[in-house]
């Protein structure tokens, strides 16, 4: 390893170093306040040392591409996390659990996350992935005295392992037919067929299905509302951007290497997916209760979407697959951090009677709800409709006509959902009891979020040029 | 020779596969089950990869199926727990593992592999100068996967009971001031 390998690898250096300091500050004094700031310091200084765009790319040996697709990615992973973080604070502050170890598998998933982004190998792509979710396991069942917290750690832990196999299944088979790992030399080998053998294909399969479970696309989209309810509202935030962000672009990269489009059959699957995960998450969210339920049907419908673009595979429709998720991951952190600053010590905010008259009783809370609801449903002035807007882009240049209509009749469906909360929280207020005083972390952060919702729903053209700068592939 | 052996080494590999799933005591199956690992084991000794083989065994055989052992002990398995699965599961489970196997022998039965040379690959010496050289960062980053997973392991098994904040020192005087009228009361 050079130094201009470490130099590109220090933002995933540093978050090894904070994990490490974290684990050595619990074991000197538990301490939830300083935990919490070494967490929000280790992000702080990773993003700082992120890769200058103009050394771009950098291969670390046969695993690691740091390109702008990667660098740009591991920004969004790590501002996500940053967002979580804050969110963290407040509401693991509240709750008498032990915090420590909270956030050393919080940095230690992030560092998952970032890892996929830059993968270009089997190995780091497995290891990133592996990372990702043996954290999750522990923070997904972090709240020990609630309820649900096993069933939906068990669940995950379970489900994860069995998809993993997948995977590596999946993998080991592609190896066996090409005798490689890295993504630039099955390249190579796929460029060589018009059509897929067997073996290789049978691997794909496997492939996608272990990234589908990461992804809770439709087949395999069984845990997701089940974790979401289980898991403590900031580490569901987390689940559903970073863990599936991070996972997207490991595919776009793949599938982008491989040129995978180029054969029917994978269209088909993927095309499939998409529908069914469009439609499926759709009408299982219109009839739920529970406010956690339905932001997890509305992340499978959202992953449905976003394969419309994935399925184009050129240069708009990575852009748009970028795009979507900075939309995403800002409106869904949006959505949880109210989620989490309206829970209660003993459970979260997750029925939809907790939200009765939110207009009246905390109106600017309510107010940053209406806009990440929105912003999910795709209304213009938010960023959720340039995003969707950018995929409809991307699947008409490339004549997907039926899953370009589905996406529109679907959004159309899922805007009912999403405004029944909306009419929920416009109800009569009721006498409520006083709630906790916020924390100034929480309020920034959701600040900031519909800030840029808005922002990036009015004027889209700075984030669009940076992502066309960045990710543009040849 | 070896052929012979890939042969009966698979043989019993698949028939312990099969005890495993079909025998109904669970201690045989575990039994069978480390019959399979050690067979998979052998199988490794014949691609030339020792110390694989002798990690599998230790890991698998070893570490793994005592922690089996001791789990199906303590819950104390029995038959009349055992009846859950619905006639459509059965369907179900028997229809996709099905199409999984034709998919697979279909897919495995036209492949052409690219070989190996075993002869540079698989031995400790040559497995520790490739994970050391040129898999030295994912080497590294296993030990953070295991660190992930020790601290998720020993968060998750210590107990449910009430932990108290340790610098909430009001609370706790509340607590205590509590149980003591209680024990007054009784």
């Amino acid at each position: 390893m050079s130094r201009a390998d470490i130099i590109f690898l220090l933002p995933h250096l540093m978050l090894t170093l904070g994990a490490v300091l974290v684990m050595m500050a619990i074991a000197v004094r538990r301490n939830h306040f300083a935990v919490y700031v070494l967490t929000c310091l280790t992000l702080i200084v990773a993003l700082y040392f992120l890769p200058k765009t103009a050394s771009l790319p950098h291969n670390v040996g046969v695993l690691f591409v740091v390109d702008g697709l990667g660098v740009f990615n591991t920004m969004i992973i790590m501002l996500a996390a940053l967002a979580v973080a804050l969110m963290s604070y407040a509401y693991f502050d509240t709750r008498e659990e032990r915090t420590g170890e909270y956030y050393m598998l919080f940095i230690l998933a992030t560092f998952g996350a970032c890892i996929m982004v830059i993968s270009g190998h089997f190995v780091s792509f497995f290891l990133g992935l592996e990372i990702l979710s043996v954290s999750l396991y522990g923070m997904i069942a972090y709240l020990r005295k609630r309820e649900r917290s096993d069933e939906a750690g068990i669940k995950y832990l379970i489900l994860a392992a069995f998809s993993s196999a997948f995977l590596l299944f999946g993998m080991a088979l592609i190896y066996a037919a090409t005798g490689d790992m890295t993504f630039e030399g099955l390249s190579g080998y796929f460029s060589a067929f018009d059509e897929l053998p067997i073996l290789v294909m049978t691997g794909v399969g496997l492939v996608v299905v272990g990234a589908g479970f990461k992804l809770s696309v439709v087949p395999f989209h069984m845990w997701t509302p089940d974790v979401y309810e289980g898991a403590p509202a900031p580490v569901a935030a987390f689940i559903s951007t970073i863990s599936k962000g991070a996972t997207m672009v490991l595919l776009v990269r793949f599938f982008l290497a491989i040129d995978g489009f180029r054969f029917p059959v994978v269209l088909t699957i993927f095309t499939v997916i998409s529908i069914a995960s469009m439609v499926v998450g759709n009408i299982l969210a219109l009839r739920q209760q529970n406010v956690k339920r339905i932001l997890a049907y509305s992340s499978i419908a959202h992953f449905g979407y976003l394969l419309v673009a994935f399925i184009a595979a050129d240069e708009l429709g990575v852009e748009a697959v970028n795009f979507y998720l900075v939309a995403y991951f800002a409106t869904m952190l949006g959505a949880f951090g109210v989620v989490t600053v309206l829970s209660h010590p003993e459970r979260d905010a997750e029925l939809l009677d907790d939200y009765r008259g939110l207009l009246w009783s905390r109106p600017a809370l309510a107010t940053v709800f209406v806009v990440t609801l929105l912003s999910l449903a795709g209304i213009p002035l938010t960023a959720g409709f340039v995003a969707k807007f950018y995929l409809l882009a991307s699947g008409i240049s490339t004549n997907q006509w039926l899953l370009v209509i589905l996406l529109v009749v679907n959004s159309i469906v899922g805007l009912f959902y999403y405004i029944r909360i909306v009419a929920v929280m416009f109800d009569s207020a009721e006498e409520r009891e006083a709630r906790p005083a916020g924390y100034v972390g929480n309020f920034a952060t959701l600040l900031i979020l519909v800030v840029l919702l808005v922002w990036f729903g009015v004027s889209p053209q700075g984030l669009i040029d940076v992502i066309r700068n960045l990710v543009g592939v040849g | 020779m070896t052929l012979y052996a890939f042969y009966f080494l698979s043989f019993l590999a698949v028939m312990g596969a099969l005890m495993v799933v079909f025998s109904r005591n669970p201690v045989t199956s575990v039994i069978f089950l480390v019959m399979t690992f050690f067979t998979i084991a052998c199988h490794y000794m014949l691609l030339n990869a020792q110390f694989l083989a002798a990690v599998h065994v230790i890991v698998y055989a070893g570490a793994i199926m005592v922690l089996f052992l001791y789990v199906i002990m303590l819950l104390n398995l029995n038959e009349a727990v055992e009846k859950q699965k619905t006639l459509l599961l059965k369907v179900a489970a028997i229809v996709t593992g099905g199409l999984f196997m034709i998919v697979l022998s279909a897919a495995l039965r036209t492949a052409e592999t690219s070989y190996i040379d075993t002869s540079v690959v698989g031995s400790a010496r040559n497995l520790g100068k490739v994970l050391l050289n040129e898999y030295l960062l994912p080497f590294e980053a296993v030990s953070l996967l295991l660190l992930a997973a020790m601290t998720g392991a020993i968060m998750l098994a210590r107990s449910r009971k009430r932990i108290k904040p340790a610098p909430n020192v009001v609370g706790m005087t509340h607590e205590r001031e509590q149980t003591k009228t209680v024990v007054h009361e009784q």
